[in-house]
């Protein structure tokens, strides 16, 4: 494929071309947020596991909708999120999201400045049982853009809301987290 | 960022998820069993073979495939737009590889395939053939020049319908397209097609790497491309886009 790497937009008209080399690294690239927002929705590695698989391969036959010149993040995020929200209503559960924060943060050796000060421990786990007592719309919401660091434009991809829904429900969202980050203090 | 959101976005990075498992070689994996299923010596030969038609007035002869400019695409084909054309043989008959020809009866070919469509605006084919020179094998349609079914320059007969298993091979039937040539997303009978008018384009095949079969190549007139099911359709002839519409509207 050539002694650089090829850009995003050439690997993705490559995969569209039937290139399924230039589709497997498009796949290395999104898989981990692709199943950490499989994960989010379903609450399952397994299920994770299953749908993220199941939507790379449906992506790949979708190609042909994909527009090159849209970002390929957002649509692939799409694709997971309804698969994962399918594994979800098959598997007729829904478990308690195991989100677990690292046991010790600063073992990489980072030294704490107040800008990227780590949260304390028990700060943490607070904030986290705080977002896990939150109902689900409100959860997904805070967890794709702050857990997972998602855009606005990704996190409306992902759960299929507009992007003013994301907005609107991510500042109510935000609003009851506080209230119970006060009620919690 | 108010400081509750800058401790979600601190929270975020600390998390520890479930370890990504390894995906991609997986999906590979099943991307590659989708036509092994079906002719596992042929597939490995071709792999990812693509079928592609290159659209555009002047034929250029540049040394490799020149940039994507633009792209669309269905199951199993795609339209490309790109600067310059890859060089295809002026003659067109000669390159037609219709394969072998079959029997008609009933107004249906011969064939052990699943699901052969004929049109029925245009009544039984003259002429039909298979070839299994790709994955998934192809069935041709050929009906003669005769009132309103003009002789195509470029196949040397009226239209020529042809189908393909789009699930065997995504991405098979490719066209590039360059500046001269209209291409235009539309339905048919509620099914997802393009229809490429404007200029003549060339019939061709990808390798696995994407690179063009030149032996494969070939000039075509206008074309409409349907997705029928898990069956490609391609129409061509010197239709009009009302015309061809029509035709593969009756498609059965």
């Amino acid at each position: 494929m050539g002694d650089r790497p090829l850009a995003e937009t050439e690997l993705v008209a490559l995969a569209q071309g039937g290139d399924s080399r230039a589709y497997q690294t498009l796949v290395e690239e999104h898989q981990t947020i692709a199943f950490r927002t499989a994960y989010l929705i379903t609450g399952s590695a397994a299920d994770a596991e299953d749908a993220v698989q199941e939507a790379f391969v449906k992506a790949f036959y979708a190609l042909g909708r994909f527009r090159p010149d849209a970002p390929f993040r957002p649509w692939v995020l799409r694709i997971v999120a309804n698969e994962a929200r399918n594994t979800r209503r098959s598997a007729g559960r829904r478990e308690r999201l195991a989100l677990r924060a690292t046991e010790d943060p600063l073992s990489g050796g980072a030294v704490p400045s107040p800008e990227t000060a780590l949260l304390g421990s028990e700060q943490r786990e607070e904030l986290l049982a705080a977002v896990e007592e939150l109902r689900e719309e409100d959860r997904l919401v805070i967890g794709c853009r702050y857990l997972l660091g998602l855009s606005e434009e990704e996190t409306a991809a992902a759960l299929d809301w507009r992007r003013g829904t994301v907005k609107s429900r991510l500042s109510r969202a935000l609003g009851r987290l506080r209230e119970r980050m006060e009620v919690r203090a | 960022m108010t400081e509750l959101e800058q401790a979600l976005t601190r929270l975020g990075a600390e998390i520890e998820f479930p370890e990504t498992p390894e995906l991609a070689a997986s999906v590979r994996r099943r991307l590659a069993g989708a036509p092994r299923r079906r002719n596992l010596g042929r597939t490995l030969a071709l792999g990812f073979a693509a079928l592609a038609v290159l659209v555009g007035a002047a034929l250029a002869v540049p040394p490799a495939r020149s940039a994507v400019l633009d792209w669309l695409g269905l199951r199993g084909a795609t339209v490309e737009r790109v600067e310059t054309l890859p060089r295809v043989p002026a003659t067109a008959a000669t390159a037609l590889e219709l394969g072998r020809p079959v029997p008609i009866e009933d107004g249906h070919p011969l064939v052990k395939v699943p699901l052969v469509l004929v049109p029925t605006a245009l009544g039984p084919p003259d002429a039909a053939y298979v070839s299994d020179a790709v994955p998934g094998g192809k069935v041709s349609l050929v009906y003669e020049p005769r009132d309103g079914l003009p002789r195509s320059r470029f196949t040397g007969v009226g239209v020529l319908v042809t189908q393909f298993s789009g699930e065997a091979s995504p991405g098979f039937v490719s066209k590039l397209v360059d500046q001269g040539v209209t291409v235009e997303r539309l339905t048919v009978e509620g099914r997802p097609g393009l229809w490429i008018e404007g200029g003549p384009h060339a019939l061709l095949f990808r390798g696995p790497d994407g690179e063009i079969l030149e032996d494969t190549a070939r000039l075509a007139g206008n074309t409409l491309l349907v997705e029928h099911g898990s069956v490609l359709v391609r129409l061509e002839g010197e239709v009009s886009r009302e015309r061809a519409l029509e035709i593969a509207a009756s498609l059965d």
